[in-house]
């Protein structure tokens, strides 16, 4: 018996919605993952299906993480009022160019009229300073419409991340999309990065006229910002480090590695989660 | 998805000569220096992205300018002696439902021109000693091929190697292509240059690629160039003394055997063959993160 390869629990009612993807693979700053749940809190996103990791991913067992078993995640939500479809999803391990369309074709069915990835960028830089936020699309007009907002066009010649395919399979089919960066401090990376998340969430408030308040977001920056100012306090050399980042010096890979590990002791499972 | 072509040659029972990436590169360095030998012109290319992950993305002001894939061409070239046909490729595919695909859409192509023999090329990892010169083990496959892979100078086969007794595997695409050739009744050769045993696969191995290319430029009837593979490879030999001086003296002793012909090695068992490999293997491990070396 032929299986299909994907579930539809329900199919929602959309007008040409947009589609907005999180990888959840290294999610610099939680920020993929990070948005796409903000988003199905605030808006009251429904699941509505998946996409059979079959092909995709490595089955031959399951990963533990955290003392948990998981097995790679490949989920939509939909957001009917505001008019948007979520992806949340593990980055395939093989067959990408298979899944990305496979992932395309659901939201061609959807009739989408725009999809956005959001990403994570190491920088060398302190939480406290600002953000850039760098996007890449794959249509100029489109390019030129997101111009509107603070999003700075990026520069970059080198290995490609999953989006910058994403963006050129939905080329391919005439769907515009952009993937929107956003720096994250190096030594958060692994951790939730809230200021990067609200500058997310501020893009698309904007762009898709959702009305979220940030009051929460804020409130755990103001959280984040004081426990690491503590820190610092008791800490001389974490001090020196934060006090170089902000003054737009970088740090050595050993200081870089020494910074991210006492900011992770410092937010441990709590950050993490 | 699938074969793009740029132009239609007129082609004559072209012979159609492989190469991609692998142990040493030997397949593919001998492959490339032949095509840039006779100056063949690319005429088609599998499209890519069904096979692999991209390599590059040109990004500019934003906009995403290009989005480049390991190449997987197609080149001609019409010589007085023969045509040939050249399939290169940048990477090999990974899972053998996507190495099964290529390898038919190459014989596609092949077949498309009238294309009757094939030849793929790769790596035999051997008991060989760096400064031999390497052999080429040839596996056809047709038994019709076997008297006239003997007459192939300095060319043995599987049963020339007296503990292989003609068996074998030949993995990657340089083994399933010769196999679905015959499913299609077409005459291929694998031809691999003998790579040593204890150098790190990852090292270009032009020695090996230059013994396999001597062999070609006989069969195909050409004069290759290859003053390059030469200097190359006395470079890359000069590179492995330099790590061979370092190697323990016990371990020295073992590999210097290799310089006999490996069908008279006579004491050098499996066993004490496993055991040297992870012996050198261990060994070269270990200089690498103590930055001793740098291959």
């Amino acid at each position: 018996m032929e299986r299909s390869p994907c579930e539809v629990y329900r199919f929602p009612d959309f007008q040409n919605p947009s589609l907005i993807v999180g990888w959840q693979t290294q999610d610099v700053g939680r920020l993929g993952t990070g948005v796409i749940d903000f988003l199905n809190e605030k808006l009251g996103g429904e699941e509505v299906g998946k996409i059979k990791p079959v092909d995709y991913f490595s089955l031959s067992g399951v990963r533990i993480e955290n003392d948990v078993a998981r097995i790679p995640q490949t989920k939509f939500f939909a957001c009917e009022k505001n008019n948007l479809l979520l992806f949340k999803s593990d980055e395939p391990e093989d067959e990408w160019y298979r899944f990305l369309n496979f992932l395309l074709d659901i939201a061609n069915s959807l009739k989408i009229r725009e999809f956005y990835t959001i990403n994570g960028n190491p920088s060398l830089i302190s939480h406290s300073q600002h953000r850039r936020m760098l996007t890449v699309f794959n249509e100029r007009e489109f390019g030129e419409d997101l111009g509107k907002y603070d999003l700075s066009g990026m520069y970059y010649e080198g290995p490609p991340a999953l989006s910058s395919f994403l963006l050129w399979c939905g080329k391919r089919r005439n769907i515009p999309g952009a993937s929107i960066w956003v720096d994250v401090p190096i030594y958060l990376a692994s951790l939730k990065d809230p200021l990067a998340q609200k500058q997310v969430i501020d893009f698309l408030n904007r762009r898709f006229s959702l009305k979220i308040n940030l009051e929460e977001l804020d409130l755990e920056i103001e959280n984040q910002s004081s426990k690491i100012e503590e820190l610092k306090e008791k800490d001389a050399e974490i001090k020196r480090f934060l006090n170089l980042l902000e003054s737009g010096i970088g740090l050595d890979s050993e200081e870089q590695l020494k910074l991210a590990r006492r900011i992770y002791d410092l937010f441990g499972k709590e950050a993490e989660g | 998805m699938g074969v793009r072509f740029f132009k239609e040659p007129d082609l004559k029972k072209p012979i159609l000569i492989c190469g991609w990436p692998g142990i040493g590169n030997i397949g593919f360095i001998a492959a490339e220096t032949l095509r840039r030998s006779v100056n063949a012109e690319e005429f088609a290319e599998i499209e890519s992205w069904d096979f692999f992950y991209p390599q590059k993305v040109m990004i500019k002001k934003g906009l995403m300018e290009d989005l480049q894939f390991p190449a997987n061409k197609f080149y001609f070239k019409k010589l007085q002696a023969k045509d040939l046909l050249f399939f290169i490729a940048e990477e090999q595919p990974r899972g053998d439902r996507k190495a099964y695909q290529i390898g038919e859409y190459v014989l596609d192509v092949a077949m498309k021109f009238g294309c009757q023999r094939i030849f793929t090329s790769g790596a035999a990892v051997a008991l060989i000693h760096h400064q031999m010169k390497p052999r080429v083990w040839a596996v056809p496959n047709k038994e019709s091929l076997i008297d006239e892979v003997r007459r192939y100078e300095n060319t043995i086969l599987l049963s020339d190697i007296e503990e292989r007794t003609g068996q074998g595997y030949i993995s990657g695409l340089n083994g399933l292509l010769i196999g679905i050739a015959k499913e299609r009744d077409l005459e291929a050769i694998c031809l691999m240059g003998e790579f040593p045993l204890y150098v790190s696969h990852s090292t270009a191995y032009p020695k090996a690629s230059k013994s396999v290319l001597e062999v070609l430029a006989k069969i195909l009837r050409v004069e290759i160039d290859l003053s390059h593979l030469e200097r190359w490879s006395q470079k890359t030999e000069e590179e492995i003394e330099k790590i061979y001086e370092q190697v323990p003296n016990e371990m020295k002793e073992q590999i210097e055997k290799f310089k006999s012909k490996p069908t008279e090695l006579g004491p050098l068992g499996e066993a004490e063959k496993e055991k040297l490999f992870r012996e050198v293997q261990e060994f070269l491990k270990r200089s690498k993160e103590d930055g001793e070396i740098s291959m």
